[in-house]
């Protein structure tokens, strides 16, 4: 195909995609994430039970159990998703009571059914079904309970009974106080666990020591006994009326909710019927056997037990129906009805002490299931819809604006050329914002970051094609071979710096949490999109009008002679640069030691509440009047300013807390000062924080172990100690710049930095590139000189490249909000300083590290021998000896388009001249006629092989001087 | 926190090796690694094996790690040069034929 065909065929499908593209943006809906539309965001984190272990199956089944339950909320849209081996987000948005959600979807459910009075234990640790005062008689489950720290005290007594059906599959663990007789904390699988305690609140607080204090001590129930609580009065979901109420239970149930099907919420309607709700459920097959079995059982012994003309309900003995560690229900067995048991053929019900609301609970619960492993709540946040509105609208005009200033940028530097890339660029958003409805992926406020950031990476790759373009017509070359030598030499730097950019793309989005995510792989994907528009799509629009007069002058394409070419001595400068970088790190590492780093709540966890007052007098002492009355006194209270909500606006930032205190802490605000709309939450807890932490190291690890890996393999070794170290000095840059201003560093700080791991290398590829292109080409040079001829001739490109990228980052940081000016902060320190340290640390480190190889300190004496001791900063004398490495390919690739293959005149036979010519061809280098390297002189100068790199298309041909005289008939030894 | 801090200073001071002949073992590169090294065992050591942690840093804990850098890189120094005078010295006895080559 011509080429005039082939950007044709290009121009065409381009065309015909965005007209697709536009259809698409046209007909569907964009996904929001939370943080833009208001809702939300629960994380658990899944721990084994003694029925299942945390793996794939367990995990996914209760994300099925999850989403079931999420379905009877009838919320629209809902997400719920695993992240990592074993977290699950669950997203639920325009809902408003995070309290009233989490208690839906993430409730374990772990449900038991025990015979009663067979397992409630006395004090002499032993059931007796007959002794009231045990197992509380006719109130059964409510009435002979102990207080909490008894009923441990009692339990702690008992050997383990471990041959039997226990529910807890191993000991439990509790924290208790004996000098107040209460237990701070348990049960625990774990000792470790214990150290989240109620505080004097009745909240529960993760204590910064790990061992239990004075009065206090560890106290174990082996496996076999279970502390239960007992039925709770209604109105106790809100802690409002909590009885210190609990039971020892041998622990030996008899059925698990797995055994049951098809529970429903009714009304206890039959003959007799009370009218009150109920729940009426079916057994599996094994569940009634198993079920007739014991309420037979149960019946049998309520029988043996009853007195003649005492009433049968003094005998009756029960059943327990068991929740999460507390009864819910006792009910007694008729033994009259039900002499042989209860054929649960026609199902079974549970009723009495329930209202609708709770029946209906049970019943869900029932029906979706026990989730197969335990859930904790690690992580939640609720954003209002108005906040996250006003999110939507910052990102839009932050979008917008970096769009704008890069089309500026674009079109006062590089003119006609210039016009070509914001129609590549115009293009690209087209398709990508079709791509993100298309998938669909859900927008997220990172994920508009990485818009914004892809639309300064798409604008790199025109500069860094564009700048080469200018570069070869500006050496000689007509407009048409400038275009096709620019595009040809550009895509390898190219391509080089975006694999790397896709790579750490996925790092993230495999390691990080939901919202970084989004970032990730929306970065991801605008890095593929902005390789096909700013490569394919303009090389084809400039094929296609090369011949136009518009392009005939260099100036319409920026490309008129420069007056002055750019030769600075970086490798001599160096000194000043590195001393100017140390200090900026002594700074640096002083403000880190004596500041600290501000780790925000997704570390250190913690709940942030964001509200705008309605109170036009509020003011920072009423709000923590009204903390101090939830006994938050000491919570951090910080003043936003927020021009769309107002003056009004508090950031509260305090130690966890649960759900239910979060409502009652916005409820008490909002009475005494008013809020506006809804405020917006977040509470992690520790567990998250450290995987938050975790999951940054390995992510930061990866990267640099991929960039490392990429570099050796596109370069050589040598190269990526240089990246490593300009990378390690761009993230301690920035991190010492947080430390300094006090900044908050948030999970989207950390994906900033690792995005700018793969940026900075951006810059360092392309000067890498431009000396692994000139080192053939300048034979005679110290390393030193190739070294700055490739930075002085790329330091425009890097110059522009950056400004490219940090225009829409500045963008971000004027019109984003909070979180896009988070990353924004740290992407803009991140750019300026990886440019800086692409240029003025990797290279003078390359430079420095490889002049020391034998090759490069031969060359190097010899160039001292020759300018009296120093070495010109640019090549001179001897060493400024080119090769035209096109010139000279070119001539190989025509030589072989000539090859030799049948003699001239066949009846002759073949010639030794044509013999020659055809073993020239065949590149055999030991042939005697294969074309010699220019000779060296071994003492003074690096030899080829010396200064040979991996990516060289051939090695070159080594010294022969002193090789054995070879048979030029055949090519073998004499 | 600790051992970032250590390592920001150990790296702070690298920079200034340019400013010493490059007699260091494995060049610039090396002294970086003594540098990063030598900073933070040297605020491991001094410290009894306890980094401190994210509110235990002061000044005091970035100053430790001025000590460590100098003594790594001085390390790294000694050992180039050695291998730079044994060069030297072979040299020099293959020039008085002593050694074959």
């Amino acid at each position: 195909m011509s080429d005039k065909r082939r950007n044709l065929f290009i121009l065409l499908f381009v065309a015909g995609l965005v007209i697709a593209s536009a259809v698409t943006i046209a007909s569907k809906d964009t996904k929001l994430g939370l943080d833009l539309k208001g809702g939300v965001e629960l994380v658990y984190q899944a721990t084994p039970t003694k029925f299942s272990d945390v793996n794939d199956e367990a995990v996914d089944r209760s994300i099925e159990i999850m989403r079931e339950r999420v379905d009877q909320l009838g919320v629209a849209e809902p997400e719920i998703q695993r992240t990592g081996a074993d977290q699950i987000i669950v997203s639920l948005p325009d809902v408003r009571n995070a309290d009233e959600a989490q208690r839906q979807v993430g409730t374990t459910a772990q449900l038991f059914f025990y015979d009663w009075e067979k397992n409630v234990l006395g004090s002499d640790l032993e059931p007796a079904p007959d002794d009231a005062s045990v197992t509380g008689g006719q109130a059964a489950g409510q009435a002979g309970c102990l207080p909490q720290y008894d009923a441990v005290a009692r339990a702690r007594r008992r050997a383990a009974m471990p041959d039997q059906n226990t529910a807890t599959g191993g000991p439990r663990y509790y924290l208790v106080n004996d000098k107040s007789r209460t237990v701070l904390s348990g049960p625990a699988t774990e000792r470790g666990d214990l150290f989240t305690v109620r505080g004097p609140d009745g909240e529960f607080e993760r204590r910064e020591d790990t061992e239990p204090r004075a009065d206090e001590r560890i106290v174990e129930v082996k496996e076999g006994t279970i502390v239960l609580r007992g039925e709770q009065p209604d109105g106790s979901e809100d802690n409002t009326t909590e009885r210190d109420c609990y039971y020892v239970l041998n622990d030996d149930f008899a059925l698990r909710g797995t055994d049951i099907e098809n529970p429903e919420q009714n009304f206890d309607s039959g003959p007799g019927g009370t009218g009150q709700p109920n729940v009426t459920f079916e057994f599996s097959d094994e569940g009634r056997r198993i079920w007739q079995e014991t309420t037979r059982e149960i019946a049998e012994r309520g029988q043996a037990q009853f007195i003649p003309g005492s009433s049968p309900l003094a005998a009756a003995q029960h059943f327990a129906i068991v929740l999460d560690g507390e009864v819910i229900s006792a009910p007694f067995i008729d033994f009259n009805r039900n002499p042989d048991g209860i054929d649960a053929r026609t199902g079974s019900e549970i009723s009495g002490g329930f209202t609708i609301k709770s029946a209906q609970r049970l019943a869900n619960l029932l029906r979706t299931g026990a989730l197969p492993v335990e859930l904790e709540l690690i992580s939640q946040s609720q954003v209002s819809a108005t906040l996250g509105q006003q999110a939507l609208d910052e990102g839009v005009i932050a979008g917008i604006g970096g769009f704008v200033i890069v089309v500026l940028f674009l079109l006062a530097f590089y003119r006609i050329l210039g016009v070509i890339a914001v129609a590549a660029l115009f293009v690209y958003a087209i398709y990508f914002f079709a791509l993100i409805k298309l998938i669909p992926v859900t927008l997220t406020l990172p994920g508009i970051a990485g818009l914004v950031l892809t639309l300064g990476v798409a604008a790199d790759a025109n500069i860094v094609i564009f700048e080469r373009v200018k570069e070869e017509i500006r050496a000689g070359r007509s407009t048409i071979a400038g275009i096709a030598a620019g595009y040809k030499k550009g895509i390898t730097a190219i391509i080089d710096a975006n694999v790397v950019v896709i790579m750490v793309a996925f790092i993230l989005f495999t390691l990080a949490t939901a919202g970084v995510k989004g970032f990730a792989l929306v970065l991801g994907l605008g890095t593929l999109v902005s390789l096909f528009t700013a490569v394919l799509l303009t090389q084809a629009i400039l094929g296609t009008m090369s011949r136009s007069k518009m392009l005939q002058s260099p100036s319409a394409l920026g490309a008129a002679p420069q007056k002055r070419s750019i030769r600075i001595d970086f490798s001599g400068l160096s000194k000043w640069f590195f001393s100017a970088s140390g200090v900026i790190l002594i700074i640096g590492a002083l403000a880190l030691g004596g500041k600290g780093i501000d780790f925000g709540i997704d570390f250190e966890s913690g709940t942030r509440v964001t509200a705008a007052f309605t109170s036009q007098q509020a003011d920072e002492g009423d709000v923590r009047e009204v903390l101090a009355s939830q006994g938050l006194g000491s919570a951090k209270i910080q003043g936003v300013t927020d021009e769309e909500l107002g003056e009004n606006v508090f950031q509260i930032s305090v130690e966890q807390l649960s759900p239910v205190k979060v409502n009652d802490l916005n409820r008490a605000l909002d009475e005494r000062l008013g809020i506006e709309g809804e405020p917006n939450t977040q509470s992690i807890g520790p567990t998250f924080g450290e995987s938050v932490a975790e999951s940054a190291i390995i992510a930061i690890i990866a990267s640099l172990i991929v960039i490392s890996a990429y570099i050796t393999l596109r370069f050589e070794w040598k190269y990526a100690v240089p990246v490593l170290i300009a990378l390690s000095h761009d993230i301690l840059i920035v991190s010492g710049i947080y430390a300094l201003t006090d900044r908050e560093v948030t999970t989207a700080t950390v994906a900033a930095l690792l995005t700018l791991l793969g940026y900075s290398l951006y810059d360092t590829i392309i000067v890498f590139d431009r000396i692994r292109e000139n080192v053939p080409r300048m034979p005679k040079a110290a390393f030193s000189q190739i070294a700055n001829r490739s930075m002085s001739e790329v330091v425009v490109r890097s110059i522009n490249t950056s400004v490219s990228t940090g225009l829409p980052v500045l963008a971000l940081l004027l019109f984003g909000g909070e979180t896009l000016q988070d990353f924004a902060f740290a992407l803009l320190v991140g750019v300026i300083s990886g440019t800086y340290s692409s240029i003025f640390i990797a290279g003078p480190v390359l430079i420095a590290w490889k002049e020391r190889e034998p090759g490069w300190r031969r060359r190097r004496a010899r160039i001292m021998g020759e300018f009296g001791g120093m070495v010109p900063a640019y090549a001179d004398g001897s060493a400024a000896v080119e090769v035209d490495t096109d010139a000279k390919r070119e001539a190989e690739r025509r030589r072989k388009a000539r090859r030799l293959t049948t003699p001239e005149d066949p009846s002759q036979g073949v010639s030794q001249a044509e013999f020659d010519e055809m073993v020239r061809d065949l590149d055999i280098e030991d042939s005697p006629v294969a074309t010699e390297e220019p000779g060296y002189d071994p003492k003074a100068d690096a030899q080829p092989e010396d200064v040979y790199m991996q990516d060289e298309k051939r090695k070159p041909k080594r010294d022969k001087s002193n090789r054995k005289k070879r048979n030029p008939r055949h090519g073998r030894p004499r | 926190m600790g051992m970032l801090v250590w390592v920001t200073m150990g790296i702070a001071l690298w920079h200034f090796s340019v400013f010493v002949p490059d007699r260091f073992a494995g060049g610039i590169v090396g002294a970086f690694l003594g540098a990063v090294v030598g900073s933070a065992l040297f605020g491991v050591l001094v410290s009894g094996f306890d980094v401190p942690g994210r509110d235990a840093t002061d000044i005091g804990t970035a100053l430790l790690g001025v000590p460590g850098s100098a003594i790594g890189m001085a390390v790294v120094y000694w050992m180039g040069a050695r291998a730079v005078d044994e060069e030297l010295e072979q040299d020099l006895k293959r020039l008085a034929g002593e050694l074959p080559g």
